[in-house]
């Protein structure tokens, strides 16, 4: 388990950055490493120069806008859990982030490098993309802006630019009325999970349910978005619930491996997503969200 | 019976060991730095089978930093097949693939370079030409004659096919009322420690000896190494002065240090090899049995058992190994705690291409312990009996000791009932009922588990001969050295390794309860092998048994030493002296101290009784208690102690995502006297945690093309310390008659009920759905999919 030989930079800019990316067709971004690094070792990656960005102080903001709450490629995950934007702006995230890995990965892991490694069972992954999350590369001088549903086309594979380097990612901001759930099932606590699911349910000041988004994880190729439309004009009683949501997953296509059959991940998803949902909305009925 | 009472032994003291670990002070095979130290890293095969036609190492050879290539035809023409203790001769093994590979991830050959990354790049250059050969991963199918053999020389895969039949099965079982049938399969697991196996070897030319520095539990290690490398043994030194970094039974590492041995050997220079962890996973050879049993049981309507058969068919892997004697040792518990009049057992073990096998905790104890408690459950389920109840009945009584089963093994003592009934108080077990149905109540699948099982302890590796008639090993003996210096301090020498069993603690709290000195002042030191006592390194639950034996017989011989020398000197008879504290005390008063003792001994010859000799030494070379005969019939001691166990556990699970919570785990453990209560505990606590692993986690798993799918931590599961649940041990002592403080075996702990019990609990929780799951690990999406079946 040694790395193959690899050059290291380790760029102060991002522009450097870019330009070290642009110079390597086989170069790749060190963030956090808890990915990466275990795949040098075993061989599984072999790039001919690592650009480390852990020293672009740049990457490692958070910024409000009026409707984002943009991450900086290069926060740690456990710097993000603990964020006073992300606990008020993007609650979805930091439960998540409750499930990512374990406090020492966390504590080096970051947000970015969890998006660009496109895990099929990143926590991240699936916030952003039940949330439709902003995901900003720079390539050369442009800035590319992906939307989260997207970017993820399969197991570790993105449309990211293949000499772009991961900016930032715009998280929406939730709504004053809210409730979010999120469930994860694995093996062990923080193991890759066998199922995920999140859940984000915003009201009018009247009680009015506006908005659903519902998220599945760590079933298929990448973390889907469920059609959940018709929960908007139910009852959204158990029942219903249940029904919208085992309709929603009928479709989608699960894996199988030593772990968990395809038809768990499939049952366990829509249970998860279940309780996620509704989790959510007894977040909205009890006002337990500041 | 009163427990005796003891001033070290059995009081809470902290283990020496313990501050250097805790401080990253262990001394560990890769903290040597030896000048000039090649590295090594070898070539995994990627066939499960296939015929080596050709290697092509010039390209790997050419790379700066390459020293050399070692490959299976030079190493087979070099040095001896490595030891196989059965009587396979065509079933022959090398440190490296010789022209044919017969799992996965087998050496086929070995790059020795400047630096481990150089040699891992030279393995990118070596050109293999191999011919896939067809190839058997499962046990059933190995038997088949139809089966390609792993090794065509052999014929067959059957490695061991031996029949025993203790008693009047037949007659028991056409009396008794009800047969019941089942099969059950354990997985194959194993106790990877956090350490990988590593050696460092060394060649002193000049003084023709080979140096060996190696992370290793393994008896006769240096033995092995002299033959296999054709050296004498007292040209072989292995140093015992290193911290093995956890091992429980894998740690065996033969072919490493015979590969690496003659590597050094054959360049001059220092040669160093630590297992990455896929190397350690997949071709460590130290996975665990993996073993399908087919039991039935003859019982009557009261519940009481008869008789049993038991097939046990375990997959050995692609070579001997140790794997099949793991069929062996249960034989000396073959009835578990229960008074069951005969038995048959049918013990098969076969190859296939999969990683080898070696010993593991228990060495085929656990899985047989799950076989036998299976079968209590079975049958309680059938008669419609309470689980517990059934046990109880069937138990032998603490009056019956001792007990002789019917594979000839007397069980020397124990107190069964007891211990349940202290479990099942401290538990509360009426209240753990109501919890589990309390749980069932709210939609949640709860089950509970027990399991009684047994440890056998401090054995001579009788199943040796039981199972190969041309062994005739009885000896296993362990062996300690006592010194006092001319300034009054101990010195002990232990002659092994240790993995963490706390061997330093074990020998200074023996040698200061017999001699009543502080244990914190005497020094334990490790030589090397030429400079050792023979003995058989901790294997089998022994060491309390035998080390703790040979120090305290050690310590008496001094102990005589000391108080005839005061005799001589004080004028009175020696018996009728007090030996106290250290001193000698005569009946007028007057007091011959330790320190005038060691005076006499190292200074004043001429004061010194008539015929003694100088100095204050002993040793003491301990043979096992009741280890005397070979066996006759199929029948033998097998071990002199025997632990019990009982586990008490409380499972619950959502039906649809299916992962088992442990809500309450209560363990009552008599292992006899306890040396030291905190090591004892730690070991219970670590060995429930491996059968919590080996229940719900643990598996080296194959696919169809007989590649290892669990080769890193990120497929082999192993419980961390959110799925340990607190545990509560409730502690009983029974001493042992044959043991000199009463201690029994305590290394395996835990480990030996735990599957059995945690299985039974998810088997309670699911028995109302008519499931039952019958092979380990039970995963969370089988528990969940075999619900969903039933409910659909």
């Amino acid at each position: 388990m040694k790395a193959v030989k690899f050059d290291y930079k380790r760029p102060a800019t991002i522009d450097e950055a870019c330009c070290l990316l642009a110079g390597d067709h086989n170069a790749r971004i060190l963030a956090g490493g808890q990915s990466l690094i275990p795949m040098l070792s075993m061989r599984l990656s072999r790039p001919s120069l690592l650009v480390d960005i852990a020293h672009i102080a740049e990457l490692t903001q958070f910024i409000e806008t009026d409707h984002h709450i943009e991450i900086g490629a290069m926060v740690r995950q456990a710097v993000a859990q603990v964020n006073p934007l992300v606990k008020t702006h993007i609650p979805l995230l930091a439960k998540a982030l409750e499930y990512v890995g374990h406090l020492p990965t966390r504590a080096r892991g970051t947000i970015g490098g969890s998006i660009a490694h496109a895990d099929p069972s990143a926590e991240i992954a699936l916030v952003a993309i039940t949330l439709n999350a902003e995901i900003t590369y720079q390539d050369g001088e442009d800035d590319v802006v992906f939307d989260a549903s997207d970017f993820f086309i399969g197991p570790m594979l993105t449309l990211a630019p293949p000499s772009g380097c991961l900016v930032r990612t715009g998280f929406p901001k939730a709504p004053a009325i809210c409730g979010t759930g999120f469930h994860e099932v694995a093996p062990r606590r923080s193991d890759y999970a066998l199922a995920s699911a999140a859940a984000q349910i915003s009201a009018s000041v009247d009680g009015r349910i506006e908005k659903i988004d519902v998220g599945v994880g760590s079933v298929g190729d990448f973390p889907e978005r469920l059609k959940v439309d018709a929960l908007l004009t139910s009852d959204l009683g158990d029942d219903t619930i249940s029904q919208v949501l085992h309709a929603a997953m009928a479709d989608i296509e699960t894996v199988e491996d030593l772990h968990a059959s395809a038809a768990y991940r499939k049952r366990v998803a829509t249970e998860l997503a279940i309780r996620a949902v509704r989790d959510a909305l007894n977040e909205i009925k009890k006002g337990t969200r500041q | 019976m009163a427990e005796k009472t003891y001033k070290f032994i059995s009081q809470p003291r902290r283990a020496v060991e313990d501050r250097r670990f805790v401080a990253g002070r262990g001394k560990f095979v890769a903290d040597l730095d030896r000048p000039g130290m090649l590295h090594v890293a070898p070539l995994a095969s990627h066939y499960p089978a296939a015929i080596i036609n050709k290697i092509d190492v010039t390209a790997a050879l050419a790379m700066p930093g390459v020293v050399d290539v070692i490959t299976g035809a030079e190493i087979s023409a070099a040095i001896q097949p490595l030891i196989n203790g059965l009587d396979t001769p065509n079933v022959r093994r090398f440190p490296l693939a010789v022209g044919r590979v017969r799992y996965a991830g087998e050496w086929v050959c070995a790059v020795v370079a400047e630096s481990r990354a150089i040699a891992e790049d030279a393995l990118e250059k070596i050109i293999v030409d191999a011919a896939a050969q067809p190839f058997v991963l499962d046990a059933e199918e190995a038997l088949l004659s139809t089966s390609p053999p792993v090794h065509p020389e052999h014929g067959s895969n059957l490695l061991l096919d031996k029949k025993f039949v203790w008693g009047a099965v037949d007659d028991d079982f056409a009396l008794a009322k009800h047969n019941l049938s089942f099969s059950v399969t354990w997985g194959r697991n194993s106790t990877v420690p956090i350490e990988t196996f590593g050696v460092v070897a060394e060649w002193n030319g000049w003084d023709q000896i080979l140096d060996i520095w190696a992370s290793v539990q393994m008896p006769k290690y240096s033995d092995q190494i002299s033959r296999c490398l054709g050296l004498a043994g007292n040209a072989v030194r292995v140093h015992y002065d290193i911290d093995v970094g956890g091992s429980y039974g894998v740690k065996r590492g033969i072919k490493h240090a015979t590969l690496i041995g003659y590597i050094a050997r054959k360049l001059g220079r220092p040669v160093r090899f630590i297992e990455d962890r896929l190397e350690n996973m997949r071709a460590g050879d130290a996975h665990g049995p993996e073993r399908k049993f087919d039991v039935t049981m003859a019982f009557e309507d009261d519940g009481t058992i008869r008789s049993m058969k038991m097939r046990a068919l375990d997959n050995a892997g692609a070579y001997a190994g140790r794997a099949p004697f793991q069929l062996g040792k249960p034989i000396g518990a073959i009835v578990g705690p229960y008074q069951i009049n005969s038995v048959s057992y049918h013990a098969l073990s076969v190859t296939s291409n999969k990683t080898v096998q070696e010993a593991v905790r228990g060495f085929g104890q656990a899985p047989t312990n799950y076989a036998i408690e299976t079968a209590m459950d079975r049958v309680a389920n059938f008669l419609k009996m309470d689980r517990l109840v059934l046990r109880q009945h069937n138990l032998i009584r603490a009056d019956q000791f001792p007990y002789l089963i019917p594979s000839g093994s007397t069980y020397d003592s124990g107190d069964y009932h007891t211990v349940i009934d202290k479990v099942l108080n401290a538990a509360d077990y009426s209240a753990l009922v109501a919890t589990r149905d309390r749980l069932r109540t709210e939609g949640m699948m709860a089950g509970i588990g027990v399991a009684a099982c047994l440890e056998p302890s401090g054995g001579n590796s009788s199943f040796e001969p039981l199972l190969n008639e041309a062994n005739k090993t009885s000896t296993w003996m362990e062996s300690c050295q006592v010194n006092v210096d001319a300034l009054g301090n101990v010195i002990a020498r232990i002659h092994t390794t240790s993995s963490g069993q706390g061997h330093d603690t074990l020998v200074s709290t023996v040698l200061g309860e017999v001699l009543q000195i502080d244990p914190d002042k005497i020094r334990v030191t490790r030589p090397n092998s030429l400079e050792s006592l023979p003995g058989n390194s901790p294997v089998g639950s022994r060491m309390a048994i035998m080390l703790g034996g040979a120090a305290a017989r050690a310590a008496e011989k001094l102990k005589l030493k000391i108080v005839a020398i005061a005799a001589h000197c004080l004028g009175f008879d020696a018996d009728k002296l007090v030996y106290s504290g250290g001193d000698v005390l005569a009946p007028d008063g007057s007091k011959h101290s330790w320190l005038d003792a060691v005076e006499l001994a190292h200074r004043q010859f001429h004061n010194l009784p008539e015929g003694m000799d100088p100095g204050l030494a002993s040793f003491d070379i301990m043979q096992v208690p009741t280890g005397d005969a070979l066996p006759v019939d199929g029948k033998v001691q097998m071990y002199p102690c025997y632990s019990f166990e009982f586990h008490l556990v409380l499972v619950a699970f959502d039906p649809v995502i299916g992962r088992p919570e442990i809500r309450s785990y209560t363990i009552g453990h008599d292992c006899g006297t306890v040396i030291n209560p905190a090591i004892v505990s730690g070991m219970t606590y670590g060995g429930i945690a491996h059968g919590i692993g080996a229940t719900l986690f643990e598996e080296f798993a194959y696919d169809a093309n007989g590649q290892l799918m669990t080769q890193s931590f990120l497929d082999y599961l192993m419980p961390s310390s959110h799925e340990v649940p607190p545990i509560e041990i409730v502690k009983h002592c029974t001493p042992s008659p044959h043991t000199v403080f009463g201690q029994k075996g305590s290394g395996e702990s835990g480990y030996l009920g735990a599957p059995a019990a945690i299985s039974g609990a998810i088997n309670d929780a699911v028995a109302a759905l008519d499931i039952h799951f019958e092979k380990l690990p039970i995963r969370m999406s089988a528990i969940s999919d075999a619900i969903s079946n039933k409910l659909a």
